[in-house]
């Protein structure tokens, strides 16, 4: 994906309870909504909308020396507000996704799989604690752009 | 009076208390500093949830939810934030103040009371007037992380939602200004309907704002977000804390620096008075002798 300098940009705003993890405009955002991925470019109409585990990716957004880097933050789950030409992140977790090590993620989602619950509480916290481990290997597996 | 030598020694164990209520000083305000920008890092999750909830709410979605519904109370929950250091002031006394108050009403009303305290102090002072203490916390220091007070919250939720607790009270000393913290006593179960607060401050603003679509529905949405809301609430009280104990350690302890100050001038003002009567005194002496010889 090419962007010139007259391309609208979108503000993408990443926050957590603890801090304001990114704060950067981009050609355009992906985000990992409950019920699959979402691509969100400039002026896009207003929504609220929960998000699954995933990864938030920013495309386009301007490097160091003229170029242009996609941004991968991985997510466990949240909400996100549209609207304005902004798209806001709310989420209790997140990290830059290389940083993620794939062994480990790896070896979370195995001891999660080795699980066993009991009752449809647990069976529900088990199942998405395994779909978070899962998301987070995927984040971790992918190629470095 | 007072010999000169022990006036001496005095000056100098007040000079080595100076020297080290001035650097738990300047370690408070570097603290504080610290805590503070946490504090306001922290403000902008807060702020964000506030607007999603208020967005839900002018969409006119009917707020129903089990963290919303306000039950007769007859179990309570009291969390109590308290420092596990002293000398700061009154921090710690003030919210064993405020909390021996809301245990005393409850008791009064005879209601089955679960107390969780946080911190060496308040443990140790509320133990002493006799309440029993049923969850103990000791890691929070100055730098209180979300995942260490998720789980508390995650207790709490699940216990509200199952019926086992009817209310929850957050005793902390909130921050108002750094001349200004106050302890006191928060609902923060059942949680306060989004609708009470902040549409009162601006009743026809909604109207003008954007039209949002909501997936997968606004009541899904709701769901999610309101214990994620009553997290956040917790997780700045903890964060309050946090800095409100620093500025008060930083207080106290620039008072103490002030009367060590204070102390060693009069110290030395009597050490000098009194070494110069001692002189006078081995004048004198001297002086007798020579009259006595000449005679």
């Amino acid at each position: 994906m090419s962007t010139t300098s007259s391309q609208k940009l979108i503000r993408c705003v990443i926050v957590t309870p603890e801090q304001t993890v990114l704060d950067t405009k981009a050609a355009g955002v992906v985000l990992p909504l409950d019920d699959g991925s979402r691509g969100i470019a400039a002026g896009h109409a207003p929504f609220i909308g929960r998000l699954g585990a995933g990864e938030v990716k920013l495309l386009g957004v301007a490097g160091g020396n003229g170029g242009e880097t996609t941004i991968r933050t991985f997510i466990a789950g949240g909400f996100t507000e549209v609207g304005n030409n902004e798209v806001t992140v709310i989420t209790q977790q997140a990290s830059d996704s290389g940083s993620i090590d794939p062994v480990e993620a790896k070896v979370e989602l195995e001891r999660l799989l080795a699980q066993k619950a009991v009752g449809d509480e647990q069976i529900n916290a088990l199942l998405s604690a395994e779909s978070t481990a899962r998301a987070k290997l995927r984040a971790a597996q992918k190629p470095k752009k | 009076m007072a010999n000169a030598r022990a006036l001496d020694r005095r000056r100098r164990s007040v000079r080595n208390i100076r020297k080290i209520t001035r650097t738990m000083e300047l370690i408070a305000t570097a603290r504080f500093k610290k805590a503070m920008d946490r504090s306001v890092a922290a403000r902008d999750y807060t702020e964000q949830l506030a607007k999603i909830l208020k967005n839900i709410a002018a969409v006119g979605e009917d707020l129903s939810h089990p963290l919303l519904r306000t039950r007769p109370t007859q179990r309570t929950a009291v969390l109590v934030l308290t420092g596990n250091r002293g000398l700061c002031g009154g921090y710690n006394s003030n919210a064993v103040k405020q909390a021996m108050g809301l245990l005393g009403q409850w008791s009064g009303d005879e209601m089955e009371t679960h107390v969780t305290v946080s911190g060496k102090r308040g443990i140790n002072a509320l133990r002493f007037r006799g309440i029993t203490i049923d969850e103990e916390h000791f890691k929070f220091e100055d730098k209180p992380a979300f995942s260490e007070v998720a789980p508390i919250g995650e207790s709490y939720l699940k216990s509200y939602i199952d019926g086992d607790i009817d209310r929850l009270d957050v005793v902390y000393t909130r921050f108002v200004n750094i001349a200004k913290q106050e302890a006191v006593a928060e609902t923060l179960l059942p949680l306060q309907s989004p609708t009470d607060e902040e549409t009162l401050e601006s009743p026809a603003g909604h109207l003008a704002s954007e039209e949002y679509d909501f997936y997968p529905s606004a009541e899904s949405i709701l769901e999610e977000i309101l214990p994620a809301s009553f997290q956040s609430r917790l997780f700045k009280c903890f964060l309050d804390s946090a800095v409100s104990e620093q500025v008060a350690r930083m207080v106290a302890m620039k008072g103490a620096t002030e009367n060590a100050s204070g102390i060693i001038k009069d110290l030395s003002r009597r050490y000098n008075r009194a070494r110069q009567t001692q002189i006078t005194g081995e004048i004198m002496e001297i002086l007798g002798g020579v009259e006595a010889l000449k005679k």
